[in-house]
């Protein structure tokens, strides 16, 4: 548990043993971690320290894996509709397009970046992040990079996307013969891999493994 | 004790404490180089000017149809209550509660929720910090699952592409609705949870 800084025995702290807590300013003493550990502010409960092992190596297969099922999960069919002989396919990328060419642009843009763009950049970013860390080449650029993620993690939104593709099912499944494609399950499974590796990569070992402080990163 | 009264600034981006330098006019971050400040810049106005867009978008996104479903030479229009009663109307009630839910609960509570929260920032009423602070991270957590209507419709949009016997075109409420979504996280975003324990005497007794 941190415990706050009170200003009697401040003077005697200098400011790289205190924290602060992001969401609500409150000072603390910099707690010890060792792994496993979960540190949240006594203030508000924000959670300050989640403390994991071999936070590289874990993410890097997590992250090659999430790599890996991005395209399938994109341009493979999640469903097929059979209407009186005529069949059409459904993907993640055909429904932007069919959103393009119906004249909603905007739209089509906002889903493109929501659904596609966004994740997949994520997992480049952290990605590079990963590798700048393990093979210790360009650490200011790896800081860059993983602030433009922090930036993009708001805008993907793949588990609200999978929340679609069941609402659109139920709502078609009547209307037509309908039949579930491989490109749904390599969906799920890229939601699943990214939520593993979002809590897997634990934000403040990163920053601390890119600025150099913390050695044991990659053990 | 806040960071800010020992002279420290925490980075919004990587959450590294700097000390603050007062004569330096603009300061970046030691370890990530991201732009520092005690608190986010205007937070409270750009906060209003989002949310005060968004309510005004939120009207047409109601009162347009999303999307026209044309069959056989019929076309029907939705909007976003009509979708949820369609529905109902169908028995299909957990789907749509869940679209009713993320559809007009969930951003009508946004809207709400930001304005209460900056009300009482501002005026130091009526919620206590503990409450705010339950609320920012709720609405926080919320908002992206109002794109679930807009997914919906490009999915649809997509697989019902039959020609005369039946196809389904997007509409403009459907950006307005998206619009809103965008504006109600922006402003999320923009609001800066610190101001919530600024000015309360809740400083300490954090027990």
């Amino acid at each position: 548990m941190a415990e706050p800084a009170s200003s009697d025995n401040l003077p005697a702290l200098e400011f790289e043993r205190l924290i602060a807590c992001h969401e609500c300013d409150l000072l603390l003493r910099k707690p010890l971690t060792s792994a496993g550990e979960k540190v949240e502010c006594p203030r508000c409960g924000y959670e300050l320290y989640t403390h994991r092992s071999q936070v590289v190596r874990r993410s890097l297969a997590l992250v090659i894996t999430a790599l890996l099922l991005y395209l399938p999960a994109n341009f493979l069919p999640i469903m097929q509709l059979n209407l009186l002989g005529q069949v059409t396919e459904d993907t993640v990328w055909s429904g932007v397009l069919g959103l393009y060419s119906s004249g909603m642009q905007s739209i089509a843009v906002v889903v493109f970046l929501c659904s596609m763009a966004v994740p997949l950049l994520k997992l480049l970013c952290q990605f590079a992040v990963l590798l700048s860390i393990r093979l210790d080449i360009g650490r200011s650029y790896g800081l860059l990079l993983y602030r433009i993620y922090h930036h993009m993690r708001e805008w993907g939104m793949l588990e609200v996307y999978l929340m679609g593709i069941l609402v659109a099912i139920v709502k078609l499944v009547d209307l037509a013969d309908l039949s579930i494609g491989l490109g749904l399950f390599c969906f799920i499974a890229l939601l699943l891999v990214q939520i593993w590796l979002e809590v897997t990569m634990s934000p403040h070992q990163i920053w601390e493994a890119l600025s150099g402080e913390d050695k044991h990163a990659c053990d | 004790m806040r960071a800010i009264d020992a002279g420290l600034l925490i980075c919004h981006e990587c959450h590294q404490l700097n000390p603050h330098k007062p004569d330096e006019e603009k300061q970046f971050c030691v370890r990530c180089g991201g732009h520092l400040h005690a608190r986010r810049p205007n937070s409270l106005a750009r906060t209003w000017a989002l949310l005060i867009s968004a309510a005004l978008l939120y009207i047409p996104a109601n009162l347009l149809p999303i999307m026209t479903v044309n069959s056989l030479g019929k076309g029907q229009s939705d909007t976003i209550m009509s979708g949820v009663i369609e529905l109902v109307n169908y028995g299909m009630l957990p789907i749509a509660a869940v679209v009713f839910i993320a559809s007009i609960l969930v951003p009508t509570f946004k809207l709400v929720g930001i304005a209460l929260l900056l009300y009482s920032v501002q005026r130091h009423q009526p919620m206590s910090a503990r409450q705010r602070v339950l609320m920012y991270r709720f609405i926080e957590w919320i908002g992206r699952w109002s794109m679930l209507d807009i997914f919906v419709i490009a999915i649809l949009v997509a697989v019902v592409n039959f020609g005369s016997l039946a196809s389904i075109v997007p509409g403009y409420g459907a950006t307005a609705f998206a619009s809103v979504v965008v504006l109600t996280m922006l402003a999320a975003l923009t609001f800066d949870p610190r101001l919530i324990w600024d000015n309360t005497k809740s400083d300490d007794d954090h027990e």
